[in-house]
């Protein structure tokens, strides 16, 4: 009743005239990114936080989780259309969903997309606000050392599944700990690795940073590769016709509930849900033999997945500040730069901010499935500019960005340096999810750690002595013995 | 008077008419008002509430900018090297800026010279809290409980050696046998969260960042560290009251410049900026975000600053070499 109270102020909020324009525009940037195949959500994401700066904190989240769930969106299309997914999480789309496009079905294709990911958000944002405030009263018992263990168990769920190798995971989140110690000491105000450079004191600005790690990086990847045909395809037929309805609508409420309860699990990443609900849909088929074939619910069920995931792993980033992709590792980026730290904290401190948020994601869902369903045609066209232009504008774009932040030249070499390394990480097929969230999580673990240190007096006992601490600790390490002993389900490895 | 004395006089005279004159013609663009801290802090909060009423007198817009990092570091360091002109001033932060400079393992690359005090806005008077459930009901009860287990009662500070550090040294070197285990945590939101939630026992903050939760009955003030009750706080009994009168903690903002600005600009941005903090608007402004106003100008406020640092280089001291880290 309280949550419905909130969510009540949340919509008369996110309901006014400039928080829609926000969220509009957002959507619009999203799918835009979603389609433009050089650009990834983390990367487009981090490449847009500068458009926020001049933004309320409330106006900018809206804006970027906007951008977040319009470029889940987005992504389908290019999937469709060229067979290139415009981001990881439309790979699935691709086997039917192109397949739909080569035999001139390819306006159902987008169509039964845009519904889905309507229905998956909708029913994933209810979820959130469902639960959120729950969890978060939860977690606001939670001491120093709960936090302390928590983000443990975040980091080794990230590194346990989202990497090939357990082992290049670990390196990496060992490096993004790494990089954020950069900066004065958080306990005891010493700097560390500052080389007596006063640009290094405040540490790498995490902006700058995944800005170069995801938008230059993934620029320079995109240069390299050759250009793609693309399919024309007349969007005469965007609604399904009555069958394709009857064999969708199965898919879409499966495609809902794989998504939701997968989005509740730090680490999995966006490709798992899409993949399992492909699965689920293929074996409970009448005719299996269909898909791969322009199958439509081999459309309808990893798009709704896709986008029930995106919303419901907002739960353990709003609730518990644990963010679960990368994608949300930089939406966490974009918080702190706003001065707002996302956890349970954020729900007692802010609950206007919070539930205006959440309610804003429902407008957007809403906004999203006007900007699809009429205007799919238009985005195809986007498709057509060459790619060559796009990056010199990305790459200038993220340039001016990184230097807006706080007018420092410093920033921008930040960013360029992170780019290069970003690109050769990719190179060698390390993955940039553990290294993020490292950085990210780095000084919140840190301190927790020491503050729980000083609680006892030094006595690493404490960890051990609270239950729940303890319950947490053992989680992580069974996770990364289970990654290390390869026990998780293969789909679970894949991403 | 001799030739040479002439001659001195005539420059003298000079500098003295070419400085007036510089005041005068001060400012001819905008003046940037550092903070050392984000935006929306108490401290940004008030450094905006002044600017807006001051840049009306001053014929100029004065801009605040925030430099935050490293509790203040990166902002001050900032401002220490920037060009003595009076057109990039900032906030100062006793007696955080002191212990800055003071704690070796800072590595500050600026001195207490390096700035010139201007003039005080705030003064926030520390205070002890406890959670409205705690058995510590009075100063009395928590100091004799912290003889009696010495270095058990988990003790928040809003940051190592921040105002409320100190204070718990000073404390203790008040109540011989009294010994505090010292938390160092991120802010008052910080220690609001972990005292609620039962993981720190007593906290050391400023009256400004509790008085809400108080009124509400959430948490109890135990003793206000000054001479006299804070009009916030007025049923709280303060340490001088209390038999503490060498217990006296607060963090004070104010406004200085880099070293070597002309006395005539630093005198012009005195008199603007004391007159809009006398501004009846300023200070009702300041009231409603729970800041007390404590003017300080000229010579009085470099003294403060003086004696803050005199101060507060003892006890910096002491929190490096105490047994109980």
């Amino acid at each position: 009743v309280d949550a419905l109270a909130h969510l009540a102020a949340g919509f008369a909020a996110a309901l006014s005239p400039a928080y829609v324009a926000y969220a509009f525009v957002g959507c619009v940037l999203g799918t835009l990114i979603g389609v433009l195949p050089g650009l990834g959500p983390s990367a487009g994401t981090a490449i847009l936080i500068p458009l926020t700066f001049q933004l309320d904190p409330t106006g900018a989240i809206i804006m970027l989780a906007a951008i977040y769930y319009g470029a889940m969106y987005g992504g389908t299309i290019t999937s469709v259309l060229i067979n290139v997914p415009g981001e990881a999480a439309s790979v699935v789309t691709c086997i039917d969903g192109h397949e739909m496009a080569k035999q001139g079905r390819g306006g159902t294709a987008l169509g039964i997309a845009a519904i889905g990911s309507f229905v998956g958000g909708l029913v994933a944002t209810a979820g959130l606000a469902l639960i959120a405030a729950p969890l978060a009263g939860f977690a606001l018992k939670f001491g120093p050392p709960e936090f302390f263990a928590l983000m443990v168990l975040g980091l080794c769920l990230v590194s346990g599944l989202a990497g090939r190798s357990l082992a290049a995971a670990l390196l990496m989140t060992v490096l993004g700990l790494a990089i954020s110690m950069i900066g004065i000491d958080p306990v005891r105000g010493a700097p560390r690795f500052a080389f007596g450079v006063a640009d290094l004191y405040d540490g790498l600005g995490i902006v700058p940073v995944v800005m170069g790690l995801f938008g230059i990086a993934e620029i320079l990847i995109t240069a390299e590769q050759p250009a793609r045909e693309i399919i024309r395809t007349r969007f005469a037929h965007l609604l399904p016709s009555r069958d394709e309805w009857r064999r969708s609508w199965g898919a879409i409420w499966r495609g809902t509930g794989i998504g939701f309860g997968l989005g509740l699990v730090p680490g999995i990443g966006a490709i798992v849900p899409t993949f399992m609900a492909y699965i689920a849909e293929k074996r409970l088929s009448k005719t299996p033999e269909a898909f791969g074939r322009g199958a439509i619910e081999g459309v309808a069920a990893p798009e709704t997945a896709n986008n029930a995931y995106a919303n419901a792993a907002m739960v353990p980033f709003l609730t518990l500040g644990i963010p679960s992709s990368p994608t949300i590792a930089v939406l966490m980026g974009a918080f702190i730069v706003h001065g707002l730290t996302p956890g349970p904290f954020l729900f007692q401190e802010r609950p206007d901010l919070v539930w205006t948020v959440i309610a804003s994601f429902f407008v957007g869902n809403a906004i999203l499935l006007v900007l699809n369903l009429p205007l799919v045609g238009l985005w195809a066209k986007i498709l057509h500019v060459p790619f060559s232009y796009l990056a010199v504008g990305i790459a200038l774009f993220c340039v001016l960005g990184a230097y807006s932040l706080q007018q420092s030249v410093f920033d921008v070499w930040v960013m360029i340096g992170a780019g290069v390394v970003g690109y050769g990480l990719r190179k060698l097929g390390l993955p940039l999810a553990p290294l993020v969230l490292g950085l990210i999580l780095g000084p919140a673990i840190e301190k927790s750690l020491r503050t729980s240190l000083e609680m006892s007096g030094g006595d690493y006992g404490i960890f051990v002595a609270r239950p729940l601490c303890l319950a947490l600790l053992v989680a992580a390490a069974a996770v990364l013995a289970g990654a290390a002993l390869k026990l998780a389900p293969r789909q679970l490895r894949a991403a | 008077m001799n030739g040479l004395m002439k001659r001195v006089a005539a420059v003298a005279a000079l500098a003295l008419a070419g400085g007036a004159a510089l005041a005068q013609e001060f400012p001819t663009r905008p003046v940037e008002l550092m903070v050392a801290f984000p935006a929306g802090g108490g401290t940004d909060v008030g450094a905006r509430i002044l600017a807006a009423i001051a840049e009306k007198s001053l014929g100029q817009p004065i801009v605040v900018v925030n430099r935050g990092g490293a509790g203040g570091q990166v902002g001050w360091t900032d401002m220490s090297r920037r060009k003595p002109d009076g057109y990039f001033i900032g906030f100062i932060n006793l007696p955080a800026t002191n212990t800055v400079i003071l704690d070796p393992e800072r590595k500050a690359i600026f001195g207490a010279d390096a700035f010139v005090p201007i003039i005080n806005q705030v003064l926030d008077p520390g205070v002890i809290w406890v959670r409205a459930d705690s058995p510590y009901k009075s100063l009395k009860d928590l100091v004799d409980a912290a003889k009696k287990a010495p270095n058990t009662i988990r003790t928040a500070t809003t940051g190592i050696l921040s105002d409320d550090h100190l204070a718990i040294l000073m404390l203790e070197e008040a109540a011989p046998g009294a010994i505090f285990r010292i938390v160092h945590l991120e802010g008052g939101a910080a220690q609001m969260k972990e005292v609620l939630g039962g993981n720190i026992d007593v906290a050391f903050d400023n009256v400004g960042g509790i008085v809400p939760r108080v009124r509400s009955g959430e948490v109890r003030a135990l003793v206000v560290m000054d001479n006299e009750r804070s009009k916030f706080l007025p049923d709280v009994p303060t340490t001088k009251e209390l038999g503490y009168p060498t217990v006296i903690s607060n963090s004070t903002r104010g406004i200085a410049g880099p070293k070597g600005i002309p006395a005539p600009v630093v005198a012009k941005l005195a008199a603007v900026l004391k007159k809009a903090m006398e501004d009846p608007d300023h200070i009702a402004k300041m009231e409603t975000a729970g800041l007390a106003v404590k003017v300080m100008v000229g010579a009085e406020y470099e003294r403060y600053y003086r004696e803050t640092h005199e101060k507060a280089k003892k006890y910096v001291e002491w929190a490096r070499t105490r047994p109980h880290k």
